[in-house]
């Protein structure tokens, strides 16, 4: 796959993956080298345009599809930086997610979860990734510190289950108990129903969600791919043997 | 008919975009001396769509052809406004245009009269109908709270047809006397091919409180000015503003928070949310006079763009002749963020119901601040509602 912004400039130039359900595959790679385009690219951004490959899920093609369509098919992003929404609740926001997937897949008819049993999920799932309460009644993200973000990202992965989920510097600006309770939440969902896609500059998060598979990526396409052994020496040696990012 | 008014009405000029307050208005193409009145017009029996489900303790409606009070609670009065009451025109007189129109040619009018310590459990509603086409409507609301009442009073605005061609003018004046609590809302939701004027202004004295709703969804084009008098020490009032545009339409919110008397607080806040080629104009004055020591006085103007080709001109203002007083104001005009929309598209929300979302969010704050839920609600669903579904 080729991914150009909308000046025609090419970010991605030539990255081949296939993730299957129950795997875990890691992008690793230094500063620009085009992993964040990549995974916008993957969730249907409109600044990023795919001039060559495809996007296939269950072989068939997300291309022409916005983000709201790949999201209900099954494809989440975790973002890097994620936005606020002043004035919607943690928890509305997610019930209209919740509810917009659902109805997707029922045909385009409404098919709301009922409310006792999506709080009952949702304050599970609060306690296990070890989300404070509080936030649910907080509106998104608004004032929300790093790693509350960042947790709240994984809660609406486990809300809403997705096929796939792609963590886009997930572990960025988390300390290492925030990152392990942040990655052993996603590494309890990947299993026969979703396969994962780490995309991270370092290799500590790999310690909890253990990657099948390590694809590295410099200046925009893959130079490197192994098993785990492949991250714990880029930890030790860096980036710098693939020579300067562009 | 007022001679008086009606020369004064005659002699002012149609404003123009020459004098400040119609810069940004402009009322090229109105004429408001083609629209017939009078109560001889046939009025069409459609009955208006409203956007309030009340269970309320009076009910008053107006029309062209006049105003019918068919509930009225006992102990205060509600009824057909009289044009020789003593305390009418002392707050909205004839010093306007559009003031002078009404004082010169109104005919329906509605007085409500609370008197001493009287407190009313449901509210006061009266629906004003705008039913005949090429037609002009005028009314008047007349509002005493005598020392310590506590009611509420809403008013709701609306065409018979969505595609009505009319000229509605209306003059409100409200007196809140020592302790009393009055809140007032005021819905509008006429026909876009509708030209709304309206003058309200209130007087708040010695330790009352007012607090007033304004919605604004519907008309083409016109004016909505709002005055606060704070006369008496220890007087409150909050103005929560919510407006939705589209298509064509022009809003204009003219508002004055006059600060006579010391120890008093005002606090206006209007959001507005804009789509297609619309425009909105919010004007804002908080006037501090010499004994005003101690105002606490705030006015905010936030609009959220839809549509690039929107636009929203929020014009503070503040003119303060008292040295120990807290003012404070802010105005934005932003709009809908791609990567924002993008982050909640990318959980599966369609682009219309991101966007719902994001209006909602947009106005949570000022909706928080209306105390009456069905008043809430019915305000929630009509911005809602404008947002198109994807």
């Amino acid at each position: 796959m080729h991914v150009a912004l909308e000046d025609g400039t090419e970010i991605v130039k030539g990255v081949d993956l296939a993730v299957n359900m129950d795997e875990v595959h890691a992008v690793m790679g230094p500063n620009g080298s085009g992993k964040s385009t990549l995974a916008y690219a993957l969730m249907g951004h409109p600044a990023y345009e795919v001039t060559e490959g495809d996007v296939l899920l269950d072989g068939e093609s997300l291309l022409e599809l916005e983000a709201d369509e790949r999201a209900q098919r099954g494809v989440f992003l975790a973002f890097q930086y994620p936005h606020a929404v002043p004035g919607v609740t943690v928890t509305n926001f997610l019930r209209s997610a919740i509810n917009s997937v659902r109805k997707a897949r029922n045909n385009g008819e409404d098919d709301p979860i009922p409310i006792p049993e999506f709080r009952k999920e949702i304050l599970a799932q609060m306690d296990r990734l070890e989300v404070s309460r509080e936030l649910a009644s907080r509106y998104l993200n608004d004032g929300f510190s790093g790693g509350e973000k960042k947790r709240i990202e994984i809660l609406q992965l486990a809300m809403l289950k997705p096929r796939i989920a792609i963590l886009d510097e997930t572990d960025s600006g988390l300390d290492i108990d925030a990152v392990r309770v942040v990655a052993n939440g996603v590494h309890e969902l990947v299993g026969p129903d979703m396969g994962a896609l780490v995309i991270t500059h370092y290799q500590r998060i790999l310690n909890f969600i253990k990657p099948d598979f390590v694809h590295v990526m410099v200046n925009g396409r893959i130079v490197e791919e192994g098993g785990p052994e492949l991250a714990h020496k880029l930890e030790a040696e860096g980036y710098e043997r693939y020579g300067k990012a562009a | 008919m007022n001679a008086e008014a009606l020369e004064r009405y005659q002699a002012l000029p149609l404003p123009d975009t020459t004098q400040e307050h119609w810069r940004f208005t402009d009322l090229r193409g109105f004429d408001p001396d083609v629209f017939s009145r009078g109560q001889t017009l046939a009025v069409q029996d459609v009955p208006a769509k409203t956007m309030l489900e009340l269970d309320v303790a009076g009910l008053a409606t107006i029309t062209e052809s006049g105003i019918s009070v068919e509930r009225a609670p006992d102990g205060i009065t509600f009824q057909r406004l009289d044009e020789g009451h003593e305390r009418l025109y002392s707050l909205v007189g004839w010093d306007e245009k559009f003031a002078a129109h009404n004082a010169a040619v109104w005919q329906h009018g509605l007085l409500v009269h609370v008197p001493k310590g009287v407190e009313l459990d449901k509210p006061l509603y009266v629906r004003i109908t705008s039913s005949a086409n090429e037609s002009a409507l005028f009314w008047r609301l007349l509002v005493i709270a005598d020392p310590g009442a506590r009611f509420t009073l809403v008013e709701e605005v609306v065409s018979s047809r969505p595609d009505l061609h009319a000229y509605t003018n209306e003059a409100a004046e409200l007196f809140v006397g020592d302790g009393a609590k009055l809140e007032y809302v005021s819905l509008q939701n006429l026909s876009r091919e509708t030209w709304h004027f309206a003058s309200h202004h209130a007087r708040v004295e010695r330790d009352a409180e007012l607090d007033w709703v304004a919605g604004g969804f519907g008309s083409k084009k016109g004016k909505v000015r709002i005055q606060n008098d704070l006369a008496g020490e220890g007087a409150t009032s909050r103005v929560t503003g919510a407006y939705f545009t589209d298509g064509e339409q022009h809003l204009d919110y003219d508002t004055f928070q006059e600060h006579i008397a010391p120890n008093t607080t005002s606090d206006f806040a209007f959001k507005g949310a804009l789509r297609d080629h619309s425009t909105a104009v919010w004007r804002g004055m908080i006037r501090v006079e010499p004994d005003a020591q101690k105002t606490n006085a705030y006015q905010e103007n936030r609009n959220l763009m839809l549509s690039p080709t929107t636009h929203a001109v929020p014009i503070p203002g503040l003119e303060i002749m008292a040295n120990d007083v807290r003012c404070t104001h802010g105005a934005t005009v932003g709009r809908v963020d791609r990567e924002q929309l993008f982050y909640l598209m990318a959980r599966g929300l369609t682009r219309s119901e991101a966007e719902r979302l994001i209006v909602r969010g947009f106005f949570e704050d000022v909706l928080a601040r209306v105390e009456l839920e069905p008043v809430r609600e019915a305000l929630a669903t009509a911005l809602e509602a404008r947002i198109p579904q994807g």
